[in-house]
């Protein structure tokens, strides 16, 4: 029956996004109601004393003025500085489409059933897509309570795009994670790449972000998380394009892991 | 006109890793294996035989040669032959976390007519005895085992492929699975297992093919296996052996691995009993015990001359 993978991931992944996803919202929360603790104008002048380097490396970048208003220490403080806790999860997912079943045998048995190997990828890849979804609608949540509870003024909008701007980045590292486990078939060594690839992107954009002008910031922008700037999506909305290339990579990555998927061995 | 047989296999071949790291783990496999009869596939640990069984399942792909299954390639046609197959691998592995129910509903599911499929299921694990309510991580390795035997046979399918079946089941489970074969193969339907317990193999298999280090030797039917030359003889003597019977025994040239025991006499004869019977007949015989070669005797010395061969 079409669907019934799908169906059947969910099932195996929906607890797990509910308890990945009440502890990112409640760190959203409590970022959200610590805004009017802080006086933005004082926090801005404490940090026009700290180097670039610094400034780029705790994820506020040049622009002081935007982490000065309500919208940028949410998107600063929250989006900025948990980018690589909101990598953990689509890596967790992406390792679970073939290289976990495969290491642990299980997918001789997925594979004894009367199912291509293309669809088996495809239908997991969108149950974990939409558990992906989920995890980001219980992150809005949270920071949704946060606004109520605090009683601040931001600009939901604004608030609603850059979290669910995640939902293409987290489903563009879940197709990274996969396409290097359908490639290289031992867990192991795709985890390792896969975290190794996340964070020199991190330290690839934050280096980039700190030496504008220079070929720094050219090799910044390799890295994919020079297209998920959390302050940027705040103050002018989010990119167009960079949406569509993260959704389009993921797609081309989701072919090239069918693709290698369906003509090598299944590893045990 | 003879009927397609349900595994046929030309010149079938799997090397692993490349250049000086290269493994020759199955090497030309040429047989056939027919509707209606279970199929003994025999060899240690390291023979090849989950190779073949991986291929069949189009789970690894051949270095060269093809498989057919069912009338249909197995790697062109492997959805289609996986509908009509049923596979229980030599490490079963599951989703810890699933109960038995679970998984059994969702393969259901994935194989279609899930109602029909659950139902069967449900039969096959009180015929095992088997609890479906319990996750995959609280079943023993016996009960992980059941579970995976109705797994493979829920939705009754036309050939079953099962990779060390009875490893882990308890002596009565497996005196039930020998009846299930049975009871398979009276239905008209095809088992191919692959075993390295020859009295298993013994007890249920119309023929058996052996393989070693990745060749297969021989298929022979399980009774032309067991009509070898040798036989095992034991004779208790009332009182001491005489030596000159005892010298007699050690010179005929029907007889070897002689062993001597006070009163009692242990022995591998070759051809005809009449040498025997007169050598014995001068000491006063209380018991004779004669034991047909198991499937382990004969494997070894199946082994033994395929090596003296070369």
């Amino acid at each position: 029956m079409t669907g019934a993978v799908f169906l059947e991931t969910y099932k195996q992944t929906w607890k797990q996004m509910v308890y990945w996803g009440l502890g990112l919202a409640a760190l959203g929360l409590l970022v959200v109601v610590m805004v009017p603790l802080f006086d933005m104008q004082q926090m801005k002048e404490l940090l026009e004393s700290f180097p670039p380097f610094i400034l780029a490396m705790v994820g506020v970048g040049n622009d002081l003025e935007v982490f000065a208003t309500n919208e940028g220490f949410v998107a600063i403080g929250f989006f900025g500085k948990s980018a690589l806790v909101f990598a953990v999860y689509p890596v967790v997912m992406g390792m679970r489409i073939t290289a976990d079943e495969e290491d642990n045998g299980i997918m001789d048995m997925q594979l004894s059933l009367p199912v291509q190997r293309m669809r088996l990828v495809i239908e997991k890849f969108a149950a974990y897509s939409v558990s992906i979804v989920g995890l980001v609608v219980m992150i809005y949540l949270g920071m949704y309570a946060g606004v109520a509870i605090s009683g601040i003024e931001l600009d939901m909008a604004r608030l609603t795009e850059v979290t669910f701007y995640l939902v293409p980045v987290m489903i563009f590292i879940m197709a990274v994670t996969m396409v290097i486990a359908a490639i290289i078939r031992r867990r192991q060594i795709a985890l390792g790449l896969m975290t190794a690839y996340i964070i020199v992107s991190f330290m690839l954009q934050t280096i980039g972000a700190a030496a504008e002008g220079t070929i720094a910031e050219s090799i910044g922008s390799v890295s994919f998380f020079t297209y998920y700037n959390a302050a940027n999506i705040m103050t002018d909305g989010f990119v167009a394009a960079h949406l569509v290339g993260f959704f389009g990579l993921s797609a081309l990555f989701l072919a090239a892991a069918v693709y290698r998927y369906e003509r090598r061995d299944i590893g045990v | 006109m003879a009927s397609t047989p349900v595994i046929e296999t030309s010149r079938l071949s799997k090397t692993y890793g490349s250049g000086s790291r290269q493994t020759l783990a199955l090497d030309n496999l040429s047989m056939t294996v027919n509707r209606g009869e279970v199929f003994g596939f025999l060899g240690p640990n390291g023979a090849g035989k989950t190779t073949t069984i991986r291929l069949l399942l189009d789970l690894i792909r051949p270095s060269s040669g093809s498989a057919r299954i069912l009338g249909m390639d197995a790697r062109d046609d492997s959805v289609d032959i996986r509908r009509r197959i049923g596979f229980l691998p030599a490490e079963l592995n599951l989703w810890p976390g699933r109960t038995g129910n679970q998984i059994i509903y969702y393969m259901a599911s994935v194989r279609g007519d899930s109602k029909g499929i659950v139902k069967h299921a449900d039969e096959l694990a009180e015929q095992l005895k088997l609890d479906t309510t319990k996750r995959v991580r609280d079943l023993s390795s016996g009960n992980r085992r059941k579970l995976g035997l109705v797994l493979a046979m829920m939705h009754e399918p036309e050939l079953l492929i099962l990779d060390e079946p009875s490893s882990g089941l308890d002596p009565l489970m497996q005196q039930t699975f020998h009846e299930m074969m049975q009871g398979y193969r009276d239905k008209g339907k095809t088992v191919f297992l692959s075993s390295h317990v020859l009295s298993e193999v013994q007890a249920i298999c119309d023929r058996a093919g052996i393989l070693r280090d990745g060749d297969l030797k021989a298929v022979e039917t399980i009774d032309k296996l067991t009509n070898v030359e040798f036989r095992w003889v034991n004779v208790r003597f009332r009182d001491a052996i005489p030596d000159g019977l005892t010298a007699e025994l050690r010179q005929s040239d029907a007889i070897s691995q002689l062993d001597l025991n006070g009163s009692q006499a242990t022995m591998r004869l070759l051809g005809d009993f009449d040498p025997l019977l007169r050598i014995i007949g001068q000491g006063y015989v209380e018991d004779l015990r004669v034991e047909e070669p198991s499937l382990e005797d004969i494997f070894l010395a199946f082994y033994s001359s395929e090596e003296g061969g070369r």
